[in-house]
């Protein structure tokens, strides 16, 4: 039986007093890779904030990877966002830090005490996204395709359950989203849930998934046509 | 080449550092000095009390044990700072000298009785203290007469706590201007870092955990601070008590090692707090309101 990972029903998403998306039904199983698309501006943004705790869920039932969103209690939120993975547009990686403080960081902010287990983590992380040889350098001594690799590899850090990411291709050239694309693949293909943003139609062409269009304050699932 | 932008993003930072450290010093070393002020000005306040003397004028007929007896009890009591006998030979000595010629030659006899002058302490230097304590000698038989220049030490009190009040006053309003400018300059460097808050939280670092290594730096940078106005300090009072030692401004050690301490405390205590709120400021702050 499939683990259902996130699920809302009759959620209304709000930008403060703003109504975004309403009356959005949505299920997502544990293993999935899901898009999420649409024009800017009709609230894919807002629904992944309000996914992660930067918005709160001011109406209908959500659950995602096991805590209730509705009643969500500040204090709860770094606790959600443990279980979860974020990877952004704008990589948000702390630039005062090389790659490996970067890290260690993200590793002591959420419990983890022993130096050789971290170093193993670090290691086995970056190795999956291919900047393993980089460690020591600084966030802007990278391109922006690398920032993303190492953002993603520090979304992997806890083993989230659900990745979610918001336009991480949308800063970089096409030959490099490909690139990062293919590592959200390998990542997902290994058995985690992913669920990306992305304005990016030549990347759902070419990598085909279960798509979900934001779309005149709604939010409904794509059929998509077969390509091959 | 990477390298020497490291160089150059380090010593960016170690500015922004440096003017957090220099207000740090600048206003608390003026708190300093001011509380030294404050501390002295009841020590000259005091100075001049004690020099308010009230004489006892003793009748022709007082017997010298009852003399004796009234000169040790005084001594013993504890208003008393200093009594001084002058005898009627003493007293006419003084006046005749006063006055430039022999008044005696011309009267024929000494009008003039033996008193005791008692100086106080200042704690009991205030008018109703000092007619108590007049009207209990007075009772005495042998006494004559008692004097003091009773106006004198109402002034000298009104002076004093007008004086203090606003000593008290200015150095209430240093003092929160200290706080107000240390706070706005550990807010501005707080705030420069706002984004990288917001990032920490995104990872799932709790708000303590972010908080910690702002509170620990700029606790440092405190203690570094009012160190340096503590040397400042230090050097003013040094050249302070040499050019005016009767002050005797280092006299007192205990309560020059309260204020130093009071000062690193102070110190402390406001970048702890200014940094705890700067933080927290941004810390409750959504993402997108950090744009505003």
């Amino acid at each position: 039986m499939p683990e259902t990972i996130l699920e809302l029903s009759d959620a209304s998403i709000f930008q403060r007093e703003t109504l975004i998306l309403s009356n959005v039904n949505i299920e997502i199983q544990k293993g999935e890779f899901v898009y999420l698309i649409g024009k800017t501006g009709t609230g894919k943004s807002s629904f992944m904030k309000t996914l992660y705790g930067d918005l709160p869920l001011q109406s209908g039932y959500g659950q995602i990877v096991g805590i209730e969103l509705q009643n969500l209690k500040e204090k709860q939120i770094p606790f959600l966002r443990r279980k979860l993975g974020v990877v952004f547009q704008d990589f948000k990686l702390l630039n005062d830090r090389n790659v490996k403080e970067n890290l260690i960081f993200v590793l002591k902010a959420t419990g983890w005490k022993d130096k050789s287990r971290m170093d193993k983590k670090i290691d086995e992380v970056l190795d999956k996204v291919g900047m393993k040889t980089k460690s020591f350098k600084f966030p802007y001594q990278l391109s922006g395709g690398e920032q993303q690799r190492v953002a993603i590899a520090r979304a992997l850090l806890n083993d989230p359950e659900l990745i979610l990411a918001d336009e991480p291709t949308g800063n970089l050239d096409p030959q490099t989203s490909v690139e990062v694309m293919q590592v959200l693949q390998e990542i997902n293909a290994n058995g985690n849930t992913i669920l990306m943003a992305t304005h990016d139609y030549a990347l759902l062409l070419k990598y085909p998934s279960k798509t979900l269009k934001c779309d005149g304050q709604r939010l409904f699932e794509v059929v998509q046509k077969q390509q091959h | 080449m990477a390298s020497s932008f490291e160089k150059y993003q380090k010593r960016r930072l170690i500015t922004s550092y440096f003017s957090v450290v220099i207000s740090i010093a600048l206003v608390l070393f003026l708190v300093g000095l001011l509380a030294l002020l404050v501390l002295n000005t009841k020590k000259v306040a005091d100075h001049f009390k004690e020099q308010i003397a009230l004489t006892i004028y003793l009748k022709d007929t007082a017997k010298e044990v009852e003399i004796d007896q009234l000169q040790k009890s005084l001594a013993l009591s504890e208003y008393t700072k200093s009594i001084e006998f002058v005898s009627k030979e003493q007293a006419a000595k003084a006046y005749s000298q006063e006055i430039g010629e022999d008044f005696m030659e011309f009267l024929g006899y000494n009008p003039l009785q033996n008193s005791i002058d008692v100086y106080f302490n200042a704690d009991y230097v205030s008018e109703t203290k000092i007619a108590e304590i007049s009207r209990d000698l007075g009772e005495k038989e042998f006494v004559d007469e008692i004097i003091y220049d009773k106006p004198l030490i109402a002034l000298l009190n009104d002076n004093i706590k007008r004086l203090s009040f606003w000593i008290l006053a200015v150095s209430g309003l240093l003092t929160f201007i200290a706080v107000l400018l240390i706070n706005s300059s550990i807010r501005l460097s707080v705030y420069a870092k706002r984004f990288t808050i917001k990032t920490m939280q995104m990872v799932g670092a709790t708000k303590r955990f972010i908080r910690r290594p702002f509170i620990l730096k700029s606790v440092k940078l405190g203690i570094i601070g009012s160190s340096i106005s503590l040397v400042g300090m230090a050097v003013v009072l040094y050249y302070l008590d040499k050019s005016f030692p009767e002050l005797k401004l280092i006299s007192d050690e205990v309560l020059l090692a309260a204020i130093f301490a009071g000062v690193l405390i102070l110190g402390i205590l406001i970048s702890w707090l200014s940094t705890f709120f700067a933080t927290q400021r941004f810390l409750n702050l959504k993402t997108d309101e950090l744009y505003y």
